[in-house]
C-alpha cells in the first residue's frame, strides 16, 4: 500500500507544484521550436506540432484528470453515503424501493448515459464530473447500506437506544463513524475508476475541452503521432496507467486491511 | 495386535506459538474419550492436528493401530483418514458442499475407503439409522433445504458410511439448538456402542458429555489439567481446576442455592403480541410472540427459557422497549410504559439490557469510559461522568484504569463486565439479561452469574434472565417461564416446575437437560 | 428457477422501457438538432424534414410512436446517414461488435479463470502475489492506451498484424480482441482467485479432506463451482466493460462496429441512431445479467429459489 501511495503522491505533487516553475505554460505556443525533440530549447520533453511544451501539458493534464476524479469521487461519496445510510437505517419497504432504484441504474449502460449527457448538455468540465459522480455513487450506496444494516443489528446500537440516545445521535455517533473506514476505502477505489472514465471521455473528445487538457486528450493526440514520436503516446499513457494501478492497489489493500480488522 | 489410538507427549504449534503441550491419552477400541475445557484450551487442536486437519503442526507421537501419524506424508495420512476414521464437525450448516445433494455426499463417503457405490436402499438405511425423517425424499435434496439438526444427522450418516472403527467428533452439538443437543449426543453414543466404534469427543460442555464419556481429559491452556474416568471427575475432581470447573457447571441434579427475598411487583406485561412482516413485498407475517403475559417483582429473577426461535428474546426486547410490539400492555408499578418510540430516557433508565455477544455489544471505536457513560450523557453533567464510569468499573470487578481501553483489547468476560457497567450507569431497577453468559467460557460465565447475584442483593435489582440453559435457570432464578413457538406455555416457581412439570415443552426440555 | 427468471424479466422490461423513454426525452429536449447545420435551412424545407421524422408532434406522441415502431424492430431512419435506416446500420454493425466482444470475453474468461485458480492454489506464495499484482496492472490498462500501443508495436514496428479495418482472414481480429480482453482478464483473474482462496478455507472442503478425497478431486468436485460464483456475478459488468471498450477499439482500429456508429451519432446528434444503439446496449447488458443468473443457479442451488 505504501509504495503505491507514494507514487500517487509524487505524481500529484509534480502536477501541482512543477508547472509554475516551467518557462512555458501548457498553452503558450513557441513559434521558434515547433515539434522539437527532448531537451531542445528549454523544452525538457520537447514540443507538440503546435509548439506547446509537452512537459507542461503532461503535468497540467495530470492535474486536470486528478482534480476531476477527486471532485467526481466526492460527489459519489456524498450521494452514495447518504443514500446507502438512509436505506440501511430506515430499512423495510423504503430500503427495498431505494435499492431497487440502484439495481435499475446498475443495469444502465452508464458510460453511454454519460456520453448522452455530454452530447445533450454540452461539454463542460463541471458536467463531466457531475455526470460521472452521478453514476459512480451506486457502488458506494450498496456498500454503505450493507455496512449500516450489519451495524444496525449489532447489540451496541440497541444498547445506545436503551441508554436513551435519540435515533439521530445514534446514527451520528455510532453508525457513521463505523461506516467511515469502508467509505474511505471505496472512495479510494472510486478515484481510479473515475480517472479511467474521464480519460475515456476526453479521448473521444467528449470530456475536457481545449484550452484545458487532460491525460485522455494527450493519449488521443499521442496516438495520432505515435508512428513518428512514440513518447507522445507512452508518456501520458504511462502516467495514466501508473495512477490507476497505484490508486487501485492502495484502495484494495486498505479495504482488505479493514476487512481483516473486522474479523 | 496393538489396536487403538495412542497419543504420547503431543505438542502442537501454530506458526511459532505452542498451542498444546505434553498431551497423552489412549483411545481403546469401543471406548469414548472426551477432551473438555474452555475455548482456547487446545481441545480441537489436540484432536485434529495429528490427522492433518488443522492449521497446526504436531510433534510427539500419535499412533493409530500401529501407524505413527506424526510426520506421516499427507498422501498416506489421507488414506488413514479415509479408511479408519469418521469425522463430525461443529458447523453442520457449512460442512456440506452446497451444490451437492445428500445422495452425492453419502455416495462419496461410502466409497472413500474403496467400497462399492451404495444403492438407494443402503442409503435410505443410513439416513434411517441417524433418525432422519422421510429419508427417500432427503436423498435428492440440497443441503440448504435441511435444518441444522438434519444436516448434522446427514453428516453423521456420512461419517459412518464407510464403516470406520473410530469417530472423531469436534463439538458435534454445540452449534445446534439446545433442545436438540442431548438427542444428537445420545445418537452418537448409541451408534458408537452399537457398532463397537471408539469415539474421541471434543466439547466445552461438561454437563452434556459427562454421562456419555468413559474417560475425560480436562484441558487448560494447552495442558492436561486433570484426567480420569468421567464418573470420578464429575463426582470428585482431584485438582483445583477440576473442582472449579465442576462447580461452575450447572446441573439439574444439584442442590438448589438460596436466592434473595423478593418485594412487591414492579413489572407487568399483559397479552403481548409481536409479529414481523415476512421479508419482501409479499404479504404475510411471522408471529414471534403470541399473547404472552408475565410479572416481575422487586429483587426477583425470572428466567425465560426456550429453544432458538421460541420468541424469548423478542419478548424481552418488547418489554424493554427495544423492539416493536403489535399489541399488549407493559406497565411499571401500575403505570403503563409507552411503546418503543415514545419511551423517554427516564422510562428507558428503568430496564437496561445486557446482550449475548459481549464484543458486539460495545462500539469498537469508543473508549470503555465513554461506553459506560453513554446513558449518563442524557442524565449527568459531563464533569462527573469519568468518575462515575471508574466507580462502575470497580463495582463490576474491573480495575479503574480500564477506562481508557478500547473494546478490542478486552477479553470476552471483561467486555461483558463493561456492558454490565454501562447498564448500571443508567441506575436501572431491572436488567434484561439476553443469554448474557452463554457466549462465555464456563468459569467466566460462572463469575458473571455470581456478579448478577451480588448486584441483585446490593442494588435490589430485578432480573429477567433469558437463557436456553434450563440447569442455569434453575440455579439462578426464583421462577421459570418456558416459551415455545412464541407462547409462554408454563410459568412456575423453580421447585414446582421441576417437581411437577405441566407442559410438554417443559418435559422435553427437562429430558434434554438430564 | 423458472420463477426466478420470470421475476428478473419482469423487472428487466420496465428498466428497458425507462431507459428508452428517458434517453428519448433527453435527446429531444437537447438544444441543437441534426438540422442545425452551418447554413440555415429554408423554413418550409425544415418543416418538411421535421414532419418526416415526426419532430412536429408532441413529446408523449413521439415517445409512443417510437415505442410502437420499436416493437416491430424498426429503429427509424438515420438522420445523418440519409439513405440508411438505423435498423440497417445496426444489422451491419452488430455482427462485427459481437464477434470482437465475444472473442474477447472467451479469451478473458479462459485466461483469467486459469490464472486466478492457479494463484489461489499458491495463496500467500510469491507466485500468487506476482500474479495478482499483474492482474491489478491489467485492470489499470485502458483500451485507449493499449489499443494504439499494440497497433504501434505489432503493426507499425514489427509489421506482424494489420492495424486497421477488416480483411479476408482472421488476423485483423487479434489486436482489437487482445486490447479489449486485457483489463477484463485482470478482473476475472482477481475474482477467480478470491473465490477459490475463500472456498479452500471453507468447512465443507475440510470435511471432504477428512474423508481422504484426493486434492484434485476435492478441487473439481467440491471447490470449483462455489469458487466461480464471484466470476459469474461479474458477467454483467464485464459485458458493459466490453461494450464500452469496443467503442474505443472500433475507433482506434477503424472497424465498422456499433461503438463507432454510437460515437459518430453522438457527435452528429443523430438521435435515432444513438437511441437505437443505447437501447440495444441496454438490452444486451440486461441479457447478460440474466445469463449470469442462470449460471448462478447452476453454480449454487441456493440461488435457484429467487
Amino acid at each position: 500500500m505504501k509504495p503505491a501511495l507514494i507514487i500517487v503522491a509524487l505524481i500529484a505533487l509534480a502536477a501541482l507544484l512543477v508547472p509554475p516553475l516551467l518557462p512555458y505554460d501548457h498553452i503558450a505556443i513557441d513559434w521558434d521550436s515547433v515539434r522539437v525533440g527532448l531537451f531542445a530549447d528549454g523544452h525538457l520533453l520537447g514540443t507538440d506540432d503546435l509548439g506547446r511544451d509537452r512537459l507542461a501539458r503532461l503535468l497540467v493534464g495530470t492535474r486536470v484528470t486528478l482534480s476531476v476524479a477527486l471532485a467526481a469521487a466526492m460527489v459519489a461519496l456524498v450521494i452514495g453515503v447518504a443514500w446507502g445510510a438512509i436505506a440501511g437505517w430506515v430499512g423495510g419497504r423504503t430500503d427495498e424501493l431505494m435499492m431497487r432504484i440502484v439495481d435499475g441504474l446498475y443495469a444502465l449502460p452508464f458510460m453511454f448515459v454519460v456520453i448522452l449527457l455530454m452530447v445533450v448538455f454540452g461539454r463542460s468540465i463541471l458536467l463531466v464530473f457531475l455526470g460521472i459522480g452521478f453514476v459512480e455513487w451506486l457502488t458506494m450506496a450498496r456498500v454503505v447500506r450493507g455496512q449500516v444494516i450489519a451495524l444496525k443489528q449489532r447489540p451496541f446500537i440497541l444498547a445506545a437506544e436503551a441508554a436513551g440516545s435519540p435515533a439521530r445521535a445514534t446514527l451520528l455517533r455510532h453508525i457513521l463513524p463505523n461506516v467511515a473506514g469502508v467509505a474511505v476505502a471505496y472512495l479510494m477505489l472510486t478515484v481510479p475508476h473515475v480517472v479511467m472514465i474521464e480519460s475515456f471521455l476526453s479521448f473521444l473528445g467528449l470530456g475536457v475541452q481545449e484550452p484545458l487538457t487532460s491525460l485522455g486528450i494527450l493519449v488521443n493526440e499521442g496516438a495520432e503521432e505515435m508512428d513518428m514520436n512514440p513518447a507522445a503516446l507512452l508518456l501520458p499513457g504511462g502516467v495514466l496507467v501508473m495512477l490507476i494501478a497505484c490508486l487501485t492497489i492502495a484502495g484494495e489493500r486498505f479495504r482488505d486491511r479493514l476487512a481483516d480488522a473486522a474479523k | 495386535m496393538n489396536e487403538g489410538y495412542v497419543v504420547r507427549n503431543l505438542r502442537v504449534c501454530v506458526r511459532d506459538h505452542v498451542i498444546v503441550e505434553d498431551i497423552s491419552f489412549t483411545l481403546s477400541p469401543g471406548e469414548i474419550v472426551a477432551l473438555a475445557g474452555a475455548s482456547g484450551a487446545g481441545k480441537s487442536m489436540s484432536a485434529m492436528t495429528p490427522f492433518g486437519l488443522s492449521a497446526g503442526v504436531a510433534s510427539g507421537s500419535a499412533i493409530l493401530d500401529g501407524i505413527e501419524l506424526v510426520g506421516l506424508p499427507e498422501r498416506q495420512l489421507s488414506r488413514v483418514r479415509a479408511e479408519n476414521i469418521g469425522f463430525v464437525f461443529q458447523q453442520p450448516l457449512t460442512a456440506l458442499t452446497p451444490h451437492r445433494t445428500v445422495r452425492q455426499h453419502l455416495q462419496e463417503a461410502a466409497m472413500q475407503a474403496g467400497g462399492s457405490k451404495p444403492d438407494k436402499t443402503a442409503m435410505v438405511a443410513m439416513l434411517d439409522s441417524v433418525g432422519l425423517s422421510r429419508p427417500e425424499e432427503r436423498l435428492a435434496q440440497y443441503p440448504h433445504r435441511l435444518s441444522g439438526g438434519e444436516r448434522q444427522r446427514v453428516l453423521i450418516a456420512a461419517a459412518l458410511a464407510h464403516g470406520p472403527r473410530y469417530l472423531i467428533a469436534d463439538e458435534p452439538v454445540s452449534a445446534l439448538d439446545a433442545a436438540l443437543r442431548g438427542e444428537i449426543m445420545a445418537l452418537l453414543v448409541r451408534l458408537c456402542r452399537e457398532r463397537g466404534m471408539a469415539m474421541l469427543l471434543v466439547s466445552h460442555d461438561l454437563a452434556g458429555i459427562e454421562h456419555h464419556a468413559d474417560r475425560l481429559l480436562l484441558l487448560e491452556q494447552g495442558k492436561v489439567a486433570e484426567s480420569g474416568t468421567a464418573r470420578q471427575i464429575a463426582t470428585s475432581p482431584a485438582t483445583d481446576y477440576g473442582k472449579r470447573l465442576m462447580a461452575a457447571t450447572p446441573r439439574l441434579s444439584e442442590r438448589l442455592p438460596p436466592l434473595p427475598e423478593m418485594g412487591e411487583t414492579l413489572l407487568e406485561a399483559e397479552n403481548v403480541h409481536v409479529h414481523f412482516p415476512k421479508p419482501g413485498w409479499g404479504r404475510g407475517r411471522i408471529d414471534a410472540v403470541v399473547d404472552a403475559s408475565l410479572t416481575l417483582a422487586k429483587g426477583e429473577t425470572l428466567a425465560l427459557v426456550g429453544g432458538s426461535g421460541s420468541g424469548k428474546s423478542t419478548l424481552g426486547r418488547a418489554i424493554a422497549g427495544l423492539g416493536s410490539m403489535a399489541s399488549g400492555l407493559i406497565s411499571w408499578q401500575g403505570e403503563a410504559l409507552p411503546l418503543r418510540q415514545r419511551r423517554s430516557a427516564e422510562h428507558r433508565r428503568l430496564i437496561q439490557p445486557v446482550f449475548q455477544d459481549p464484543l458486539a455489544s460495545l462500539d469498537p471505536r469508543w473508549s470503555v469510559a465513554d461506553i459506560i457513560a453513554e446513558p449518563l450523557r442524557w442524565l449527568v453533567p459531563e464533569a462527573e461522568r469519568d468518575d462515575r464510569a471508574a466507580d462502575l468499573l470497580e463495582e463490576v470487578g474491573l480495575p479503574r484504569d480500564f477506562a481508557t481501553r478500547k473494546p478490542a483489547s478486552l477479553s470476552g468476560g471483561q467486555a461483558q463486565r463493561v456492558a454490565i457497567a454501562r447498564a448500571l450507569s443508567a441506575n436501572p431497577e431491572m436488567l434484561l439479561l439476553d443469554e448474557a453468559t452463554s457466549a462465555l467460557d464456563p468459569l467466566v460465565a460462572d463469575g458473571v452469574v455470581a456478579l448478577f447475584g451480588r448486584l441483585q442483593r446490593e442494588r435490589g435489582l430485578s432480573l429477567l434472565f433469558i437463557t436456553h440453559d434450563l440447569a442455569l435457570a434453575r440455579r439462578a432464578a426464583h421462577r421459570i417461564a418456558v416459551m415455545e413457538a412464541g407462547r409462554i406455555v408454563e410459568c412456575a416457581p423453580r421447585e414446582e416446575l421441576f417437581a411437577n412439570p405441566q407442559a410438554d415443552a417443559t418435559k422435553r426440555l427437562i429430558a434434554a437437560s438430564g | 428457477m423458472g420463477r426466478l427468471i420470470a421475476r428478473r424479466l419482469l423487472t428487466a422490461i420496465p428498466t428497458l422501457l425507462a431507459i428508452i423513454v428517458l434517453s428519448f426525452i433527453l435527446m429531444r429536449v437537447a438544444p441543437g438538432g441534426p438540422f442545425d447545420g452551418e447554413r440555415p435551412l429554408a423554413p418550409e424545407v425544415r418543416a418538411a424534414l421535421e414532419a418526416t421524422y415526426g419532430l412536429d408532434k408532441s413529446l408523449p406522441e413521439q415517445v409512443w410512436m417510437y415505442l410502437g415502431r420499436l416493437a416491430q424492430g424498426d429503429f427509424g431512419p438515420s438522420m445523418v446517414y440519409r439513405d440508411f435506416t438505423v435498423s440497417g446500420l445496426i444489422a451491419e454493425a452488430l455482427p462485427v461488435s459481437l464477434l470482437i466482444g465475444g472473442c474477447a470475453l472467451v479469451l478473458a474468461s479462459a485466461l483469467g479463470i486459469s490464472a486466478g485458480l492457479w494463484a489461489a492454489l499458491r495463496a500467500g506464495k510469491w507466485q500468487d502475489e506476482a500474479l495478482m499484482l499483474g492482474a491489478t496492472l491489467l485492470t489499470a490498462l485502458p483500451t485507449f492506451v493499449t489499443g494504439p500501443l499494440l497497433a504501434l508495436i505489432f503493426g507499425l514496428w514489427l509489421g506482424w498484424l494489420p492495424v486497421s479495418g477488416q480483411n479476408e482472414g482472421w488476423n485483423w481480429l487479434v489486436l482489437p480482441v487482445v486490447a479489449l480482453a486485457l483489463p477484463v482478464t485482470g478482473a476475472v483473474a482477481k475474482l477467480a482467485r478470491a473465490g477459490l482462496a475463500g472456498e479452500l478455507g471453507a468447512d465443507h472442503i475440510r470435511a471432504a479432506r477428512a474423508r481422504g478425497i484426493a486434492p484434485l478431486t476435492i478441487l473439481r468436485r467440491h471447490a470449483l463451482r462455489p469458487a466461480l460464483v464471484p466470476v459469474a456475478s461479474y458477467l454483467g459488468p464485464a459485458a458493459a466493460a466490453l461494450l464500452t471498450g469496443a467503442v474505443v477499439i472500433e475507433t482506434v482500429f477503424g472497424l465498422p462496429g456499433l461503438g463507432r456508429y454510437f460515437v459518430q451519432g453522438a457527435l452528429n446528434r443523430d438521435y435515432p441512431l444513438v437511441l437505437g444503439v443505447v437501447t440495444l446496449y441496454a438490452a444486451l447488458i440486461i441479457l447478460f445479467n440474466l445469463f449470469a443468473d442462470l449460471i448462478y443457479g447452476w453454480l449454487d442451488p441456493r440461488m435457484r429459489e429467487g
